[in-house]
């Protein structure tokens, strides 16, 4: 089911990359309208699975993954919108296209144990996804920085001088966005930690513990961003460091969203 | 009806010339006046800018408008026609269009691609409007002109990068800051390139201009023209701390501001950007400041050298937007032409309409025993009919292209459908049978062939 969103990705992928190297504001806006297409036919693939359970499909990494990339969507396209600034969909949307690919490829709707059948899940998993959209958003943003950074520095001014906003702007909403990511992290991990210890004893199959890697490397990423905003307005870490911090901590999140999330963790394979 | 262009630009005529034609200082609209005063040529625009003087017409006889043109001119300008003839350009037709086109495109500016001029022809075209000089012929004229402009200027980088000193710095800080309106600028030094520069970015509305000269008094003026403040050669230091742009252009022989002062203020600055513009000559800002990670280090060397790579991108473009002005000429030309078979179009179109009419009319005591319904849906099909015979022989002879087969066209309809002689028909108020009684009962049986649903 999850090969529909995907078929439409990929069509807003081509529009973007058109209108990134033509800049013709007609296929900037047979862009948008591909990935506000593509965002309504993943919300109904995911409102046709909540149906289908009863309740939020995001049990497994196929489906996590999945939700990940309709929140990215929906945040870039708010973004989009609100800065009227199309240029960050062309890095933005082949990620959007490579995740969604791994969620289909493992694609089913598991039933979930009645344990995680709890509100407090349901907001640990939809902020800490929320976060990992604001850090994806961080991230290609701070990659356009450098490039843009990078023809500056070197007094070549070309390609993404003539596409990208100005070094402040993209600087700035990298500041936003891992700003808004750390809270939505940092308010999931302690929702997670909320819900663990209000179950009682015993009723998970596997005990959750720090060292499980995906634990292990969520927390890492925390750390990654607490020290990202911290030099930000302490020692004056911005610009072409925040960039690089961002795209550091995204890593480390995808780290966690797919191979940790397939293969590796123990206590979080529901 | 004919275009005519009569005009004086930098490509004809010298600097001295071009300010002594120019209609912005007595008006353009008392130009208009002036024009429509004399033996005027029926739609008039006139533009104006530093660099031509033109005036767009749309007029009956080209030769006697010509002269007259010119002599308006000359007495408008006082400047006389023997000295005013040898630098006027004339252009006729379908050379207008393609003039008008490639000076809103910026082809035809001094420098090419500015985007200046394609405000000022907009300005000319609303104050000709206004004054209500302009009618269907310049109408469309300067329409399909706005809308090349911009074509051109989307679809080719044509008025893409800065091709002046100044602008190119702006471009860049742009580049860096985004918007200017909350941008501090330091300006060391009062000559002609820093006070060049300051304007520029005054005109970007940046917060505020804080100018240093080592003479103060000279400081002091360029802060007033600029509505800046000048500090003292001694406090460069401390203004580079809360400084986003600063521009250099003094006359010392050495570097006034060294790496390591630079260093030191970043540190104390938190890495916050730093755009140093150094237009002096020799450099005044030590080049390994550049290496600093939020220095943007510019000197004019650089700076030409953007100007330069832009002004070939801008030469490169221009056989594009060539080939797209050839194109609309040709468009407006199609149109033009198509307006000499206007006259035939409506009187076909009467013919047709009034043949209608007296056909329905003469049926009109069969048609009693209709509901108001059915002889209103009677009606239209009719009507209907009319349009639909008349549609491909309108939009065929609309869209000729060649002039002889538009008037071959134009011959064959009148002479087919006896279009230069009154036609029974035409006559609203006849009563009488004029083809005949077989004739009718072809009408109607015809007619009843039709298919009418209510």
């Amino acid at each position: 089911m999850n090969l529909l969103p995907l078929l439409f990705y990929i069509v807003a992928g081509v529009a973007y990359g058109l209108h990134f190297t033509r800049r013709s504001p007609r296929a900037g806006r047979m862009a948008t309208a591909s990935l506000a297409g593509a965002v309504l036919i993943h919300t109904f693939v995911i409102g046709m699975q909540t149906m289908e359970l009863g309740r939020l499909p995001f049990v497994g990494a196929p489906a996590i993954i999945s939700a990940f990339v309709w929140l990215l969507t929906v945040a870039y396209l708010y973004t989009e919108v609100s800065t009227d600034e199309r240029a960050m969909g062309v890095f933005i949307v082949p990620l959007l296209v490579v995740l969604q690919a791994a969620s289909a490829l493992g694609d089913r709707v598991i039933e979930p144990a009645a344990v995680l059948d709890s509100p407090l899940l349901a907001v640990h998993v939809m902020s800490v996804l929320f976060a990992y959209a604001g850090f994806a958003l961080a991230c290609v943003v701070g990659i356009t920085y450098v490039l843009l950074f990078r023809e500056l520095k070197a007094k070549q001014l070309g390609f993404f001088a003539a596409r990208l906003p100005s070094l402040q702007v993209l600087d700035a909403m990298n500041g936003r966005a891992v700003g808004i990511g750390w809270l939505f992290l940092t308010a999931g991990l302690a929702v997670g930690a909320a819900w663990l210890f209000q179950l009682p004893p015993d009723t998970l199959d596997t005990p959750m513990s720090l060292f499980d890697p995906k634990i292990l490397v969520v927390l890492l990423s925390w750390f990654v961003y607490s020290f990202e905003l911290y030099a930000r307005r302490a020692i004056g870490w911005n610009g072409k460091r925040a960039a690089w911090l961002s795209a550091l901590g995204f890593s480390i999140v995808l780290l966690n969203l797919v191979p940790v999330g397939y293969f590796l963790t123990e206590s979080h394979n529901f | 009806m004919d275009l005519l262009l009569l005009g004086v630009s930098h490509h004809t005529a010298p600097v001295d010339l071009r300010e002594r034609v120019d209609f912005s200082k007595r008006g353009v609209a008392e130009a208009l006046r002036e024009l429509a005063a004399c033996p005027a040529p029926p739609e008039a625009v006139v533009l104006t800018t530093c660099n031509r003087a033109e005036i767009y017409v749309a007029c009956e006889n080209v030769d006697t408008t010509r002269g007259d043109l010119g002599r308006f001119m000359s007495r408008f300008h006082g400047i006389p026609e023997s000295e005013l003839t040898p630098h006027l350009y004339t252009r006729t037709g379908a050379d207008v269009a393609r003039h008008l086109f490639r000076v809103a495109a910026g082809l035809d500016s001094l420098i090419v691609g500015e985007p200046q001029i394609f405000g000022q022809v907009k300005e000319a075209f609303a104050t000709a409007s206004s004054e209500r000089r302009t009618g269907s012929l310049l109408n469309k004229l300067f329409m399909s002109s706005f809308a090349v402009g911009k074509k051109v200027r989307a679809d080719t980088g044509l008025g893409e990068g800065a091709v002046s000193v100044s602008y190119a710095a702006i471009s860049l800080a742009r580049k860096i800051f985004g918007n200017l309106k909350d941008r501090r600028v330091l300006v060391v030094g009062a000559g002609d390139m820093a006070e060049l520069t300051a304007v520029h970015l005054q005109s970007q509305q940046v917060a505020q201009i804080v100018v240093s000269n080592r003479t103060l008094t000279r400081a002091e003026a360029l802060a007033r023209k600029v509505e800046g403040s000048a500090v003292s050669w001694s406090a460069v230091d401390d203004e580079l701390l809360h400084a986003d742009i600063v521009v250099t252009a003094t006359g010392a022989q050495t570097p006034l501001i060294s790496a390591t002062s630079i260093s030191r203020v970043m540190r104390a600055r938190r890495n916050r950007p730093l755009f140093i513009v150094d237009i002096g000559l020799p450099r005044d800002v030590d080049p390994a400041a550049g290496e600093l990670e939020q220095v943007f280090l510019y000197n004019i060397d650089d700076l030409r050298a953007m100007i330069s790579e832009n002004l070939v991108r801008r030469q490169e473009q221009t056989v594009h937007a060539e080939a797209m002005i050839g194109a609309e000429v040709d468009e407006f030309v199609v149109w033009q032409r198509s307006r000499g078979s206007i006259p035939t179009l409506v009187a076909l179109r009467r013919r047709f309409e009034a043949v209608r009419e007296s056909e329905l009319e003469r049926l009109a005591p069969k048609l009693n025993g209709l509901s108001p319904d059915a002889r209103a849906r009677l009606d239209e099909v009719t009507r209907l009919l009319v349009q639909k015979l008349l549609l491909t022989p309108t939009e065929r002879l609309k869209t000729t292209a060649d002039e002889e087969t538009a008037a071959q066209y134009v011959e064959a309809l009148t002479q087919l459908f006896s279009l230069s002689e009154p036609h029974p028909a035409d006559n609203p108020d006849r009563t009488d049978d004029v083809d005949g009684a077989g004739s009718s009962d072809t009408t109607q049986a015809s007619m009843s062939k039709t298919p009418v649903t209510s």
